[in-house]
């Protein structure tokens, strides 16, 4: 109960939907709870919203004003497939939505609202991620954004009852955060790279033919998740051109800008635009909450729990302890919201004078940090901005990335892995089948086992010993050096780090395995821990990542 | 003003009327960018595609850009690198001229910002056409603005689409053999092709040092002055790569399989190397399934509208 407190601190910096302008109407929740996720939008009707049913991953749609919700999907029984994103037709009766087939890539998709008719449009395992965007006026056709292997988007119009997709517009190494076509079906907005280094966006306006192009927002900063309004004169977008992220309307004329900005709401933080209805009632998820890394004592964490960063609060995941035990790393989250891959800084924090460091390597997505034996480098997976997935060494003075093993098929989190005792090579794991040894100088690679659903990897402190988690049920140690694996069983495996000693996470609890086979012992752990801890040197400490992020639907009525 | 107005809005429209004519290749984007002040006409293109042809760009009057730039060799030729009047020879590979309206810069070495300004650079070169742009114009009666807009014109109806890959990637699967199936995965995957060769041009418009020519042409280097920028080259796109041997920005590589060779050992590492270009240590098969691949990349060629 005590851990409670510090997340109830953090979340009183979160904003509620925003600040108004004067005169301006206030927003309105209209959904939270565990069973909210803001991976579709609602329907141009304004009575229902389709989104995925965390249970089921099926697609869902919830009359808005009863709160009934209906599956509209059927996943086979047993099957990794499952819905993604979401939009409903110019009639409310159809949606388009996004699914992962079972060879593991998206199909295009449309079915009717009460789960009849359903009909793939298209699938393509280059085109490995669909997203629909919105229907032409004559419910012909399906805006889509097609995300290929090549790490190049492409925005398609799908013909609605088959064909071959339109190529309008490719994008290098960038996908728009969202995109919509204007009620005339005239005009697309979309959101793309101004600046590369910087990642800022702005929107801009291509008309379906494809003939024209035109930025619409020029003023500086980030300008994203563009919309239509229902008149067809106006645009409505994200921006953090104030320093916060606003929600900002802006008056298009013939395609092109009419007028300067408006603004309509302040800080509304973590936006993520869903639709607009014909009524002009704006639906926009908000992800509400904090996380954030904390340092405590193992086994006794909610008494001594105290907050390890400084800066942007309720934003820090995934700490890493130095190997003198004087540095914690750990990865915070910038710039706007967005599915997966979302922009991240590594924060190295001196223990001694309490200074911070931020760390910004040219690298798509950071997902974990593992520090070099000597302390001297950083071994980082994730992906670069060509959609290579893997392993990267990342140097913590200048934050320059070097791949240390890559693959275009790897995934934006990359692989999972850790340094050798000797700093000379890495251990990582390839898929969910292999764990890997890499000489860093030569590339040359050894396979030291082989399993089936491997995930989590460990190293024993004096580096002899490798840990794996095999599935949910066990835990492997392997040497390093070669030589046979034995196991360890424990149910609901989800997290493993080895300091002193093996600790492995269920969920928010961690557990003591003795390498004996004993039982394992659970320790004290706070309720809304998350994914993310590090075992100090000493023993003793723990970093861990506590809090809650809740997504919630809002309306914001634009008439 | 009023008068100026009508024919201002006229002309906009004629423009935007002949420009949704050009008919784009399957698989090519829609949106094909066209500068403001020069939008594409038919008559524009019709001029160009003759100036294109007109052995009078050429002090000698036996060159024309057609003459390197051949339609039916994929608007490049067979030779290693170009030759001018008088046999003059150039340096570099005559680049395959198509699908360049959806070019970033132009030249191998990126010294052209645009199709307007590289155009003109071919007709003063003393190693190809050898003419100063007043002769040029003299000699065509026109103005040096009208050579200009109508062969930038031109070269950007030139295009290239409709291939098995890109009849496969909008959901033909039979489009691709397997092999070429295969070779397309290694071309996204393994082989790291991609990493440079992207989107449906297959190229990312960027410069690349892979040893080629090292250390006897500057490249970019010529034009930004940057030292990582020294021996490297754009990155070519690959539409009807299977049918334009030689290969690289100095024709040195006679066939696709020595291409493949060349980049299967890591390349020719030198002190401006690109770190993309890595050994890729593919086997017999995948080698050969990739060069299948890149033949699925010979499409349609269409010029004009």
């Amino acid at each position: 109960m005590r851990c409670r407190v510090a997340v109830v601190v953090l979340a009183a910096v979160a904003p509620l939907a925003g600040v108004a302008e004067s005169g301006a109407p206030a927003p309105r929740l209209v959904w939270s709870g565990p069973e909210v996720t803001l991976l579709g939008g609602p329907s141009p009707d304004g009575r229902y919203l389709s989104y995925v049913d965390p249970a089921t991953r099926n697609l869902a749609v919830r009359e808005i004003a009863t709160g009934r919700s209906r599956l509209v999907t059927q996943n086979p029984s047993g099957s990794a497939e499952y819905a993604y994103f979401s939009v409903f037709s110019r009639d409310s009766r159809r949606l388009a939505y996004a699914w992962l087939n079972g060879e593991g890539f998206y199909d295009l998709r449309v079915i009717d609202r009460d789960g009849s008719n359903q009909r793939i449009l298209y699938g393509n395992q280059q085109a490995g991620f669909v997203q629909p965007c919105a229907w032409t006026p004559d419910s012909k056709s399906i805006l889509t954004l097609l995300f290929r292997a090549d790490n190049i988007s492409q925005i398609v119009l799908v013909p609605a009852e088959g064909g071959p997709p339109k190529v309008l517009r490719s994008l290098h190494w960038v996908y728009p955060k969202k995109m919509d076509l204007s009620p005339d079906g005239r005009h697309i907005v979309y959101d793309s790279f101004v600046d590369e280094a910087t990642g800022d966006r702005s929107v801009f306006l291509l008309t379906l033919d494809g003939a024209r192009e035109r930025r619409l927002v020029d003023a500086p900063g980030n300008h994203l998740f563009p919309l239509w309004m229902p008149d067809g004169k106006r645009i409505v977008y994200a921006s953090d051109r104030t320093g916060t992220m606003d929600a900002w309307e802006l008056r298009v004329e013939n395609g092109e800008p009419a007028g300067r900005p408006r603004l309509l709401r302040r800080d509304l933080s973590r936006i993520l635009p869903m639709g607009i209805t014909t009524e002009g009632d704006f639906y926009f998820g908000l992800r509400s909450g904090s996380v954030d890394v904390f340092v405590t004592k193992l086994g006794d964490p909610a008494p001594n729990a105290r907050r390890a960063t400084r800066r942007y609060p309720g934003r820090n995941v995934a700490p890493a302890w130095s190997p003198d035990g004087m540095a914690l790393a750990y990865l915070s989250r910038r710039g706007s919201e967005n599915f997966g891959q979302e922009s991240r800084a590594i924060v190295i924090r001196r223990l001694d004078s309490e200074q911070e460091r931020e760390l910004l390597p040219r690298l798509a997505h950071l997902e974990r940090v593992r520090w070099s034996p000597d302390g001297k480098a950083l071994l980082v997976s994730g992906s670069d901005n060509k959609g290579r997935g893997g392993l990267y060494a990342v140097d913590p003075q200048s934050a320059a990335a070097t791949p240390v093993v890559t693959e275009a098929g790897a995934g934006f989190r990359g692989f999972e892995g850790l340094w050798a005792v000797d700093g000379r090579s890495v251990f990582y794991l390839h898929g969910a089948g292999e764990l890997r040894s890499r000489e860093m100088d030569t590339g040359r690679e050894s396979t030291l086992f082989r399993g089936a659903r491997l995930r989590h990897l460990a190293s024993s402190p004096d580096g002899r010993l490798l840990a794996v988690g095999e599935g949910e049920a066990g835990i492997v140690i392997i040497p390093a050096a070669g030589g046979p694996p034995r196991r360890l069983q424990f149910a609901g495996l989800t997290e493993l780090e080895w300091g002193r000693e093996l600790v492995a996470a269920r969920g928010a609890e961690l557990w003591r395995v003795p390498l004996d086979e004993g039982a394992p012992v659970r320790f004290e752990s706070p309720g809304n821990r998350q994914s993310g801890f590090s075992l100090h040197p000493d023993g003793e400490r723990v970093a861990l990542t506590a809090g809650d992020i809740k997504p919630e639907v809002w309306v914001l009525p634009l008439r | 003003m009023k008068f100026r107005l009508v024919v201002m809005v006229t002309a906009l429209a004629a423009a935007l009327a002949s420009a949704e004519k050009l008919a784009i290749p399957v698989g090519l984007d829609a949106y094909l960018p066209v500068p403001d002040h020069n939008p594409l006409t038919r008559e524009k293109v019709e001029l160009g595609k003759k100036l294109f042809f007109d052995t009078r760009l050429s002090r000698d009057q036996t060159v024309s850009c057609a003459t390197c730039h051949i339609p039916e060799s994929a608007f490049t030729d067979e030779r290693p690198v170009g030759v001018g009047i008088a046999g003059r020879k150039g340096r570099r590979r005559v680049p395959r001229i198509v699908n360049r309206g959806y070019g970033k810069s132009f030249f191998w070495d990126g010294r052209a910002a645009t199709l307007e300004e590289q155009v003109l650079k071919p007709i003063q070169d003393p190693n190809e056409m050898d003419l100063t742009l007043p002769e040029a114009a003299a000699r065509t009666g026109l103005s040096v603005e009208a050579v200009q807009q109508s062969l930038a014109s031109y070269v950007r109806t030139i295009l290239s689409g409709d291939s098995p890959y890109d009849r496969y990637l909008l959901g033909d699967p039979a489009a691709l053999a397997p092999q070429q199936r295969l070779g397309l995965r290694l071309f996204t995957g393994k082989a790291g092709c991609a990493s440079c060769h992207i989107g449906p041009n297959l190229t990312d418009e960027r410069f690349h040092n892979t040893g080629i020519g090292w250390p006897n042409d500057p490249g970019r280097f010529a034009v930004t002055g940057r030292e990582p920028d020294r021996g490297a080259f754009k990155t070519p796109g690959l539409r009807e790569v299977a049918r334009t041997p030689p290969y690289m920005h100095d024709g040195s590589i006679r066939t696709l399989e020595e291409v493949i060779d060349f980049y299967d050992k890591g390349g020719k590492p030198n002190p401006a190397f690109d770190p993309e270009v890595r050994e890729l240590r593919l086997t017999a098969g995948e080698k050969a399934a990739l060069a299948a691949f890149l033949k699925a990349l010979n499409g349609t060629l269409r010029d004009g509208m």
